[in-house]
């Protein structure tokens, strides 16, 4: 009966992204300008000049970013002729005769075709639907390395093998010749031990902020400037470097220090650098504001409670009447403000940077405030509730002390509720706080998503909404789950009785 | 004896009296008012909130106050002046007037807090009321909600804007557009709370149409859970605003906004800390007197709490 419950309820959650994609796809695809994109690209300033250049690169851009399919004389003639023959300079120019051709072909075909402005060249343009664009991000999506990953024209006698062996530091890897990684799998000495780069997600380029970067790369990889440490590399070698050598992908042309420094191709090394990644300093900064408001909100909550109608609860509600009616940017200001001029600390992340603690101080507390109300009310709520129920008087009536009844009857009740929340608001951490964050300019997740919207940044919005809802849809089945196992008595199937 | 007689009189006998009930005449909106009058510190709060919102809406149609005009903005001498007689609460960093600034946010606020709180309600309280009373539609719109629910409102409110554009009816639209659904499901587990309760079982089997069941009989016992609602929407419409005009979203340049003033002049708070804190406390002493008001008329409006 549960199992069945779980099944239907994942196949639903999945139904929700897929919807929650395609509408966001829809929104962000259709009925947002094209045109916009290149509102803060200096390479089309560049080319203001030359009307030709500019309307093939936006062309370009746009079929790199899958809004259209996109052909030119060039690429055309390029099937025609080998290259570096006469005919096909020939055919490059403008007005040659296979221009003729190659608009047949492609009207034909359903293209537009217009003509440059200067050379009266033809090019040809089709819109790709949504609909095939969103079936396609979903078929990229998840990405699974394999030895046939390397070109075989290129390179037809790279072997291909997946095998075991070891990294240059002395873990247990599986190896592999042809895949992009060199490195499918491997242990070391770093949290969490066991590493992949077997299987990955694929969420899509940037741009045009981040350009020529992959979305989840952009978010995941760490920040900041090179840490340059001895690294030892695969021929044993060991040299001052900021690679991390199991990150290593194929590189299909490699240059003179390349060759100095690696056996084959694998050359194209992740570097290491000093910050944390964006995830990563948000998901840090989540986890502090979630132990404090844990920390402070449950206790405070239950002191509420037990002196009801008292100076703490009259205290606390002031508190909770505060922090909910107050926008949320008043109050963060009101307490940069205190912690800058009575605390002399630093009102802006980057200031003494991420190593230092008291950079960490304010936005862990301002993020806190809006979690410790919240927790302060519905503990109060449930445990004033619980109070008033008939199994606390009984207990009472049995003789049972005030704090035995609090602490074994009322609590463990009490508690329930807000142990269904703790998955959502630990999940809730990685994608960053964005009032938070955006006050004390700290590098995280929680700008991103106003950062891709005020950049037109398509791909990074439609990644952050599979990574938000995603997350967030885990994050409430997670705390259904804790709920069954805390509380025997609640079963998640059936819950609407039949009437 | 006959004195002692004289004090009392044969009283007549009347049928009709004995249909009498003889129950205290109980008016529900008197006690509704009776209630929310006894409590001294909250009539003051709604005092001190009339008078604010009605000078928000009013102040805003004598002073015709354009964020996009600014007369002096060559003129050094006029900028950043502190609160004087001339300007009640001094210029700011172009030389334009910030009482008149703070007032013509406040009155958009005040529009976008009540306008978004009422569309949502009015919508929620209707599909919520069908969807709890009826089972066929239930199967439909806990799978919509499901869906609804699982989107980030602040991802879709950010989308929105970036795809709409800005200002005022884009923003209103954004901030209607999935949240009257959580309206409706709370009111939906409400109804559903209270539709199988024994008065209203029985009023069916008198084949009372299911409309009157739901006009007459579940929302008027909703209607305290129904203020306490509203009482918290207005504020939060109004922080929504407030933070999407923060990030550049929500009103857009051409209207007045209080987020955008708060979050443009930060950038002071040390050197002209006025024009900081005073959008900051009117905006605070706004919000908290329509909470405060909102949960004392939801508690008055409870019929449990009349004497």
């Amino acid at each position: 009966m549960e199992r069945g419950y779980y099944w239907k309820r994942i196949v639903r959650s999945v139904i929700s992204i897929l919807l929650v994609i395609s509408i966001v796809f829809v929104l962000v695809y259709s009925l947002v300008p094209r045109e916009r994109i290149f509102n803060s690209d200096d390479t089309l300033v560049k080319l203001g000049g030359k009307p030709d250049e500019k309307l093939q690169y936006q062309m370009r851009t746009w079929q790199r970013l899958g809004y259209i399919d996109y052909e030119n004389m060039s690429s055309y003639c390029s099937t025609l002729y080998e290259a570096g023959t006469d005919e096909i300079a020939a055919c490059n120019l403008s007005g040659a005769k296979e221009e003729k051709d190659f608009v047949e072909k492609y009207e034909s075909l359903g293209y537009d075709i217009t003509y440059l402005p200067l050379s009266k060249s033809p090019i040809a343009s089709k819109d790709r639907p949504i609909a095939k664009r969103i079936v396609e991000w979903f078929i990229q999506l998840i990405h699974i390395d394999s030895p046939n990953y390397v070109d075989e024209e290129m390179f037809p006698d790279v072997e291909r093998k997946i095998y075991f062996g070891k990294t240059p530091t002395g873990g247990l890897a599986i190896k592999c010749s042809g895949c992009e990684y060199k490195y499918l799998a491997y242990t070391d000495t770093s949290f969490p031990f066991i590493h992949q780069n077997w299987i990955s997600l694929y969420l899509g380029q940037s741009y045009p902020t981040f350009d020529s970067l992959q979305v989840l790369n952009v978010i995941s990889d760490s920040q900041g400037q090179e840490k340059r440490v001895d690294t030892v590399f695969e021929d044993g070698h060991v040299e001052t470097s900021s690679y991390k050598m199991t990150a290593c992908k194929w590189k299909n042309s490699l240059d003179k220090l390349d060759k100095n420094k690696f056996q084959d191709n694998y050359a194209n090394c992740t570097t290491i650098k000093k910050d944390p990644s964006m995830m990563g300093i948000s998901f840090i900064m989540g986890i502090i504001a979630l132990v404090l408001a844990y920390g402070i909100g449950l206790p405070v909550g239950l002191l509420m409670a037990r002196s009801k109608s008292g100076l703490a609860d009259k205290l606390g509600m002031l508190y909770i009447i505060f922090i909910i009616s107050v926008p949320s940017l008043a109050y963060i200001y009101f307490f940069k403000y205190l912690g800058s001029t009575f605390f002399h600390l630093p009102t802006a992340f980057p200031t003494y940077g991420v190593s230092d603690i008291r950079s960490w101080v304010l936005p862990c507390v301002s993020l806190a405030l809006p979690s410790i109300a919240s927790l302060m009310l519905w503990t109060r709520r449930y445990m004033v509730d619980q109070m008033n129920s008939d199994y606390v008087k009984f207990a009472k009536a049995k003789g049972l002390n005030q704090s035995e009844i609090y602490k074994k009857h009322i609590f463990r009740n009490a508690i329930i509720p807000i142990a269904q929340g703790i998955p959502s608001s630990l999940a809730g951490c990685i994608t960053g706080a964005i009032i938070t964050e955006s006050v004390y300019s700290v590098g995280g997740m929680g700008k991103m998503l106003p950062d891709a919207i005020n950049s037109y940044n398509n791909a990074m919005i439609i990644a952050l909404a599979f990574l938000y809802t995603t997350i967030s849809i885990i994050g409430v089945f997670l705390g259904d789950i804790i709920i069954t196992w805390i509380d025997p008595r609640i079963s998640l199937a059936n819950k609407e009785e039949g009437r | 004896m006959s004195e002692k007689n004289d004090l009392f009189t044969f009283a007549e006998f009347d049928e009709t009296k004995s249909e009498h009930i003889a129950a205290p005449r109980y008016s529900y909106w008197k006690s509704v008012w009776r209630t929310f009058v006894s409590n001294k510190f909250i009539v003051a709060v709604c005092i001190m909130m009339l008078v604010v919102v009605a000078f928000a809406m009013i102040q805003p149609l004598f002073s015709h106050y354009d964020p996009m005009y600014a007369p002096n903005i060559n003129d050094p001498s006029s900028k950043f002046q502190s609160p004087s007689s001339e300007h009640i609460f001094g210029t700011d960093n172009i030389g334009r007037d910030l009482f008149d600034a703070v007032w013509a946010g406040a009155k958009n606020s005040l529009i976008i807090g009540f306008g978004c709180t009422i569309i949502n309600m009015v919508l929620g309280i209707i599909v919520g009321a069908i969807w709890g009373f009826s089972k066929k539609v239930d199967v439909w719109m806990i799978e919509v909600y499901n869906v609804v629910s699982n989107v980030p409102f602040l991802l879709l409110a950010m989308i929105l804007s970036y795809v709409l554009g800005s200002g005022f009816k884009s923003l209103i639209f954004i901030m209607c557009v999935t949240n009257w659904i959580y309206v409706a499901y709370f009111i939906r587990t409400q109804v559903m709370i209270i539709r199988d309760r024994e008065y209203n079982l029985a009023s069916k089997c008198l084949g009372t149409p299911t409309w009157t069941i739901i006009t007459k009989n579940i929302l008027p016992y909703l209607i305290s859970v129904i203020m306490t609602y509203v009482s918290r929407e207005i504020p939060v419409n109004i922080s929504y605003e407030v933070f999407l005009s923060y990030l550049g979203l929500g009103l857009g340049q051409q209207n007045a906004s209080l987020g955008r003033m708060i979050s443009s002049y930060t950038s002071y708070m040390n050197a002209y800390p006025h024009l900081f804190w005073i959008p900051v406390s009117l905006l605070a002493v706004i919000s908290i007197s329509l909470y405060l008001v909102g949960q004392a008329l939801a508690d008055a409006s409870d019929p449990r709490t009349h004497r």
